[in-house]
């Protein structure tokens, strides 16, 4: 397996002789992310978010399942992260790098024990049938900050996602097609994001949000902050690297709030124009079969 | 580029006006094109068809691909490490080491060579290559014994460009035949910078301070990604140093 090409000695020394001098190579602010897109696929549960190159595809399915047998109430809820070559060299398929291992377990953290998705609604038949959603995320290209994108593609897949509609009738379970039935928004509880800061120089005295590659590289530690847009902190992972300041960490949990209602603001609004483009005729209230909580 | 090269699609034929006679040299053929013998001329990749008559030759000038070592070219290489009586040098990630012999330095002897730390970067010339060995170097002419501008960088940033762009900053008249203007309205507007560029899609910018060395790779990286006409750069300069003031 080829190692990661690593950055020259001028590159090292400049990005961090540039930071002392408050310049980034982009030309970025330090708190400023770069240009966030964010597209739906045609069906229901693909999203594709670009954050400058770095991409990310995420499609969220469901199938039914037997539930475990120490939890017989609960679905299945998975989130499978892949890095390919594609995303870059020295990714190998079916040998997880520290990278994938990392992001797939911060996912699974934020979005999954954070109980973002309800998993008790998953349930069809106790103890025999429930729906299991399963999230793959897919690496397209990687230019750094590989976890909040990642993140943001995956709620944004669950967010769009829909399931097909079940109804239960003297026990016997139906499970609809789209055609007969248009299919149900799963049952979703909050929306955490991941905010990665990047610190820099001896004491970490210099953080960066949304670093690139090649400062991911350069940086002395990193830390993820993981948080919904009404401030309730679902981890944050501090995984070795350089020690930061109390105070320091502080001020990131609270630029990183402000970040994550940026996120949840653009999300919402984004899911409310597909719905829009979705619904052509104007007959998608009329079709739905869902019940207003 | 200009706009006169036909653009041309891999097996297009190519109209028998547009390929140069000449009546003594034989007609060369660049990249991009393949002799299908008796007498057909196909294109291999997409790009625009240039031709050169008094050279009598043609090619296909096109952007991407990876970058593949012919001889002459120049290139900015990173040291990997360094053996007993040579460098190994990384001109593009992911692919086998080039070679460049500690001695072929200016003025170097056992003794004199410059040492060279894993990660330091070397303008070098490109003196061996071909498909089945691993390329050599040189940062030495051979004739003259001068570095002629090769040689170790020292401090500055390296930027990755496309090939596409790179091949065009080191035309001997960018700005008319490879419509780059950029690094000139830089200096026009009174940077003080240096720069080396490399066929292998690496730029090399030095100056006393950052902020220039950031400006100019950004206008160089924005210029690539948006392939950007000649007015289009002279904006984007004008942009830049506003925004830098």
């Amino acid at each position: 397996m080829p190692r990661e090409a690593e950055p020259s000695l001028n590159e090292r020394q400049f990005i961090l002789q540039a930071l002392q001098e408050n310049l980034r190579l982009d030309g970025r602010e330090f708190d400023q992310y770069r240009p966030l897109e964010l597209t739906f696929g045609d069906q229901y549960g693909v999203a594709d978010v670009t954050l400058g190159k770095t991409r990310v595809l995420a499609k969220a399915s469901a199938e039914v399942t037997v539930p475990y047998v120490d939890r017989p109430l609960d679905g299945i809820f998975n989130i499978a992260t892949e890095l390919s070559p594609m995303a870059s060299p020295a990714f190998e398929v079916g040998r997880p790098t520290e990278t994938e291992v990392l992001i797939s377990r911060l996912l699974e953290k934020t979005v999954r024990r954070s109980g973002a998705l309800d998993t008790e609604s998953l349930c069809l038949v106790a103890g025999q049938k429930v729906w299991s959603v399963r999230v793959d995320v897919h690496v397209l290209s990687h230019d750094g900050n590989l976890i909040d994108a990642a993140c943001f593609a995956v709620v944004s897949a669950l967010r769009h996602f829909r399931k097909p509609d079940t109804s239960m009738e003297s026990g016997i379970l139906t499970v609809y097609t789209p055609a007969e039935r248009e299919p149900v928004a799963l049952s979703w509880l909050h929306s955490p994001f991941c905010v990665t800061w990047s610190y820099f120089g001896d004491e970490g005295e210099i953080a960066l949000l949304d670093a690139t590659w090649r400062e991911e590289q350069v940086r002395a530690g990193s830390c993820t902050i993981s948080l919904n847009r009404h401030g309730e902190i679902c981890q944050i992972a501090k995984l070795g690297g350089t020690p930061v300041e109390a105070v320091t960490l502080l001020q990131c949990t609270n630029t990183a709030l402000t970040k994550v209602q940026e996120f949840s603001a653009f999300l919402d609004r984004k899911l409310a124009e597909d719905i829009k483009r979705r619904d052509k005729g104007g007959l998608m209230a009329e079709l739905s079969a869902e019940n207003d909580r | 580029m200009a706009t006169e090269h036909p653009l041309v699609l891999p097996g297009d034929t190519i109209d028998p006006s547009l390929i140069p006679t000449h009546k003594k040299q034989p007609l060369r053929l660049g990249p991009g094109l393949r002799h299908v013998p008796p007498s057909t001329i196909l294109p291999t990749v997409a790009g625009q068809l240039v031709t050169d008559l008094r050279k009598n030759s043609m090619w296909v000038e096109y952007n991407g691909g990876r970058y593949i070592p012919s001889q002459g070219d120049l290139v900015i290489g990173q040291v990997a490490r360094s053996a007993t009586d040579l460098y190994f040098v990384t001109i593009t990630p992911y692919t086998a080491n080039a070679s460049l012999p500690h001695l072929s330095f200016e003025g170097a002897s056992k003794k004199t060579r410059p040492q060279l730390l894993p990660g330091a970067l070397v303008y070098a010339r490109v003196t061996l290559a071909n498909r089945h060995m691993d390329p050599e170097l040189e940062c030495v002419s051979a004739t003259t014994g001068k570095a002629e501008g090769l040689g170790p960088l020292a401090g500055g940033m390296a930027f990755d460009v496309s090939l596409g762009l790179a091949r065009r900053l080191l035309m001997a008249r960018s700005r008319e035949e490879g419509g780059v203007e950029v690094l000139e309205q830089l200096g026009a507007e009174g940077l003080a910078f240096e720069t080396a560029v490399g066929r292998n899609g690496r730029v090399w910018v030095g100056s006393d301070s950052p902020k220039t060395v950031v400006l100019v790779g950004r206008a160089l990286t924005e210029t690539d990604e948006k392939a950007l006409g000649v007015e289009q750069q002279r904006k984007l300069v004008k942009k830049l140093i506003r925004e830098m003031r």
